[in-house]
């Protein structure tokens, strides 16, 4: 990184992004090359409920999820044709891949709930593969929050399913010696909590090392100098992790509603 | 030269927090081939576990990752 040193200062580019790749404003307000400064100030009850870039992109994504569920449900005919049947094929796949295998017969109900979070998931993790845009699940608040909402809802399921002190009492598994419970409660607590966490960190550390390789990848050309001989390197590179970055979007999209499905099964049918 | 522990910190917590979950995930996978080429006709279930397996053994080389990031921005 001596280079860093030499070009310090100038204003041009690539002294700007030697400095985001030194990580100094990781959580200030660049993230990786992407400006994240406020476009409008709001303070209200002592929150900063300023608008960035991110919050503009987890509208659009919004938006666009809406979009595409409310165009595929009110096409017109019978057979579904063209991008309808686009839609309605993934929702085939996830009732009978996700929602059937772990809810079993009366996942029927959950199909909307689950169907809606890995489309708002999945656009959310696309979206941040346009140029200039910003994916809002690489920010552990969106994530969090998703995790929070499938904690509380499992729960929840869980509590009308099994009766509120049933629930508790099923945590851990019944028949064993009574002793046995006062080490394995607490553990099953802890896994309780671990539940959410492991999904939040889960999905917004794989969206974030993909834009983080990305964006070392395109760093190399500078830090060869910019040779021509040596740059070609890193741009093939950067664009096959680029493909495999749409490849992650959908698996990860996958993988954090299946195991919210789980989590919701397991919650309304504990294993005896 | 510059930098200080904290960034060696960051370095090894990546490093070796990538070794366990990618024996695993090997494990996973090679184990799912295993049942596939047995039973071609269970290869759809299998997939779908196989993905699960690997999010979890996944899970664990990116708690090392969000350390390494935490370590790296002090």
């Amino acid at each position: 990184m001596e280079s860093a040193g030499t070009s310090h200062g100038h204003g041009n580019i690539i002294s700007e992004m030697l400095e985001e790749f030194n990580l100094q404003s990781t959580y200030g307000q660049h993230f990786f090359g992407i400006d994240l400064s406020p476009l409008s100030n709001l303070h209200l009850f002592g929150l900063d409920l300023s608008v960035n870039k991110a919050v503009v992109c987890l509208w659009l994504s919004t938006l666009i999820t809406f979009g595409i569920i409310y165009y595929a449900g009110h096409g017109r005919g019978l057979v579904a044709t063209g991008f309808r049947n686009m839609i309605e094929a993934i929702f085939t796949f996830i009732k009978l891949n996700v929602v059937e295998e772990a809810l079993g017969h009366e996942g029927k109900k959950w199909l909307p709930f689950i169907g809606g979070l890995f489309f708002f998931i999945l656009i959310n993790n696309l979206i941040g593969l346009i140029p200039g845009s910003f994916a809002p699940t690489s920010n552990i608040n969106v994530t969090a929050a998703l995790a929070i909402l499938v904690f509380i809802i499992f729960l929840i399921a869980g509590m009308i399913k099994q009766g509120p002190f049933k629930y508790w009492a099923h945590l851990a598994p019944g028949g064993l010696p009574k002793w046995m419970y006062v080490v394995l409660y607490p553990i099953e607590i802890i896994t309780l909590f671990m539940k959410p966490l492991s999904l939040a960190i889960r999905l917004f550390a794989n969206m974030l090392a993909g834009h983080i390789v990305i964006f070392s990848l395109l760093a190399l050309i500078i830090l060869f100098k910019m040779s021509l001989l040596m740059a070609p390197l890193p741009f093939l590179a950067s664009v096959i992790m680029y493909a495999f970055e749409i490849f992650v979007a959908l698996i990860q999209a996958y993988i954090f509603t299946i195991l919210s499905a789980i989590y919701i099964g397991s919650a309304m049918h504990p294993e005896h | 030269m510059e930098g200080n522990l904290a960034h060696l910190g960051s370095g090894l917590a990546i490093g070796l927090a990538t070794i366990g979950p990618g024996v695993g995930i090997g494990t996973i996978v090679g184990k799912t081939i295993e049942g596939m080429a047995r039973q071609p006709e269970s290869a759809g279930a299998l997939r779908t576990t196989m993905f699960i397996g690997i999010a979890f053994a996944e899970a664990l080389a990116l708690y090392g990752f969000v350390f390494a990031i935490l370590l790296f921005a002090k």
